[in-house]
């Protein structure tokens, strides 16, 4: 299922942007070079994390990560790749209109592709670098991602906590 | 003739580092109950181990308790280097289990990295690592900070119980009693704690448009690593994650009352001035210093198009660094390219560190004054006529004399940071680290800061790994307690 999605995500990317004069770049390239793309108008699809934060003046900063546990979190299965690689996104809050919450522990975040202006140490916002979004599409829906619980952790810790609880009775006896 | 030491002197530490244990388990219930309370159960299950631990361990060592229960300066040295290494062995446990480390080492480096407020850490995915998880690892923050012993000390007394206040490298003795001193510095935490976490809760909801719960979250976790200049941050992008101006104010407020010694936030408590300590002034001097010279690397190197932008990115970098935070609002690859005076500034800064009694690190800005002022006398001595006497004096919540005694006390320690900066420097170098990152790296985990230039990442080598949580450790107790250690191990060994 997972796969199916990235492929899909990947194809929608590579065959369909929605601004086509846009650059597709992933976040790691604007790290890298924050200046290269400095005021550009760029393409980046990823995953939307963390929370969604509503500004009194109409408009949400949230973060984009476009790392590998955007398209294949540990909890469905992924594998430890690194940290994460994300950047901070800025828009019109209608762009998040009923889209669905952030990923987090419990859940992947929705993936979309966001196309805006890259703005690098912008100095109407003290420094700040961010992509400042123009639009957004969503590629695939945020879901729950679960969580196994192990029996035998589960059954260690009874067992520590009972035998402590008798080191703690015979100390106290002593 | 070294002597080995005896049952009883076992039976004492471990009697000793038995307490703290238990004390940890109780921080445990904190992350289990947040896990319980929001459904993340595969977490509860790891904490319900790791406390498990704690208290087997605690509760055997407690039942250890020799007839002579009285510390020495020895015992009390070797507990304090030893709880500060058993409890991240431990406290690492849920970590690994969590699946977000790649290896017990990993999870080990993080655990030791939170407990001596340092920052740096090897977690992956943290965007989607369980809030429990978060909480725990900005506990250990505070449990360093604050810390684990004051709590001790705070409710337990007993003979010799003093040694393990001055062991965890604190010098200030607020109150006649070491257990009211103790008292003292949780009531600081505590009053710090509720008017931090409501500033950073009312930003966060008013301003940042988050939810109560996760207002609440950001605040609790954030005010943890800020006051105790830990510098974990809840999210990957660290505080740049926020976009806000208001928020880093408060953030930079905490990380102010966080680098300020206790001594100094008793003083403020009554109203008393504390601009004429030697101290004061120079935090406030190196402080600006290396603030300017910062601004000045970013202007020549044209980084920022605007002086508020330029001001705002280094004022918040170079507090975090000297109060030995390690928050950042610019990302890892971003710090590696400040080159030239912007290095040498943040580099500085993170190498002197905070107040001394604080919970910062580095050599701390009262052994730098006395440092420069035992400089000064020498100079004074070679200028004056030969047989004229110089008396030294200083000022540090009153008059002082700066005895000789006590400047080979300053000079040693400085020296002995300036040696585990260098040592990790070189362990960096040979593992073809370039020389710039390598030594930021070192000053960062030395020091306690948490800056990172990007060289910290899960696949870094091994050696390094241990160098560092070796550097956190060794720069978080100030040598004496480690030194005390290594010479117990070697009596237990050689002694007869």
């Amino acid at each position: 299922m997972m796969r199916v999605a990235t492929l899909l995500f990947i194809a929608v990317l590579l065959v369909g942007p929605p601004a086509m004069a846009a650059e597709s770049v992933s976040a790691t390239m604007l790290l890298e070079s924050p200046q290269t793309f400095d005021g550009q108008q760029v393409t980046v699809a990823g995953e939307l994390i963390g929370d969604y934060g509503h500004r009194d003046d109409g408009t949400v900063w949230t973060q984009l990560n476009d790392d590998q546990y955007a398209f294949s979190p540990l909890r469905d299965g992924g594998r430890l790749l690194g940290g994460n690689v994300g950047i901070g996104i800025h828009g019109a809050a209608d762009l998040f209109d009923g889209i669905d919450p952030p990923g987090r522990y419990n859940r992947a975040g929705p993936l979309v592709i966001v196309t805006g202006i890259w703005r690098y140490h912008d100095p109407d916002r003290g420094g700040e670098t961010y992509l400042e979004v123009g639009s957004l599409e969503i590629v695939r829906a945020g879901h729950p991602l679960n969580e196994s619980v192990s029996t035998t952790t589960l059954l260690l810790g009874a067992v520590l906590i009972f035998a402590a609880a008798g080191a703690l009775l015979l100390a106290r006896r002593r | 003739m070294l002597l080995r030491p005896t049952t009883n002197d076992l039976r004492l530490i471990a009697y000793n580092v038995a307490r703290m244990l238990l004390i940890s388990a109780v921080a445990g219930v904190v992350p289990l109950l947040w896990a319980v309370a929001t459904g993340e159960l595969a977490p509860a299950a790891d904490f319900l181990v790791m406390i498990g631990v704690f208290a087997l361990l605690g509760g055997i060592g407690v039942a250890l308790k020799p007839a002579n229960d009285r510390l020495d300066w020895s015992h009390g040295m070797v507990v304090v280097a030893l709880i500060w290494l058993v409890v991240p062995v431990i406290g690492a446990v849920p970590l690994f289990l969590s699946g977000n480390f790649a290896s017990w080492l990993d999870a080990f480096f993080d655990a030791m990295s939170g407990i001596t407020t340092t920052g740096l850490t090897l977690a992956q995915d943290i965007d989607h690592m369980a809030s429990s998880m978060i909480l725990w690892r900005h506990i250990l923050h505070f449990l360093g900070g604050q810390g684990i012993i004051i709590a001790a000390l705070s409710l337990f007394s007993g003979a010799g119980t003093a040694t393990l206040y001055f062991g965890e490298g604190r010098d200030d003795r607020i109150y006649p009693s070491v257990r009211s001193t103790s008292r003292f510095i949780w009531l600081v935490a505590i009053v710090n704690g509720i008017a931090g976490i409501l500033a950073l809760m009312l930003v966060a909801y008013l301003d940042l448009g988050f939810g109560f719960m996760r207002s609440f979250f950001h605040a609790a976790t954030i005010f943890m690593a800020a006051f105790d200049t830990g510098g974990f941050a809840p999210q990957s992008t660290s505080i740049g994650y926020y976009h806000s101006a208001p928020f880093e104010v408060v953030i930079a407020v905490l990380m102010i009352a966080g680098v300020m010694s206790f001594g100094v936030h008793f003083a403020l408590w009554r109203r008393r001035s504390v601009m004429g300590n030697l101290e004061t002034k120079t935090i406030l001097f190196t402080f600006s210093g290396t603030l300017v010279l910062t601004m000045i690397g970013l202007a020549a190197a044209r980084a920022y198009g605007s002086a508020a932008g330029l001001g705002r990115q280094a004022f918040f970098q170079v507090l975090s660094a000297h109060s030995g935070t390690g928050f950042s609002t610019i990302p890892s690859s971003e710090l590696a390219t400040w080159g030239g005076l912007a290095f040498g500034g943040m580099t500085i800064a993170m190498a002197l560190g905070g107040m001394a009694s604080s919970t910062s690190g580095g050599v701390k800005s009262l052994r730098v004054g006395l440092t420069v002022k035992s400089i000064a006398s020498q100079v004074k001595q070679v200028l004056l006529p030969e047989g004229a006497v110089i008396s030294d004096r200083f000022y540090q919540n009153g008059p002082r004399h700066l005895t000789d005694e006590f400047k080979q006390g300053v000079m040693a320690i400085s020296l002995l940071y300036v040696a585990l900066y260098l040592l990790g420097g070189g362990i960096g170098l040979a593992a073809h680290i370039p020389l710039q990152n390598a030594l930021f790296e070192s000053i960062s985990a030395a020091a306690n800061v948490g800056l990172s230039v990007g060289v910290t990442t899960p696949a870094m080598p091994d050696v390094l790994k241990i160098t560092y949580a070796f550097q956190m450790w060794a720069g978080r107790l100030e040598f004496i307690s480690v030194f005390a250690l290594v010479g117990f191990l070697w009596s237990l060994a050689r002694g007869k």
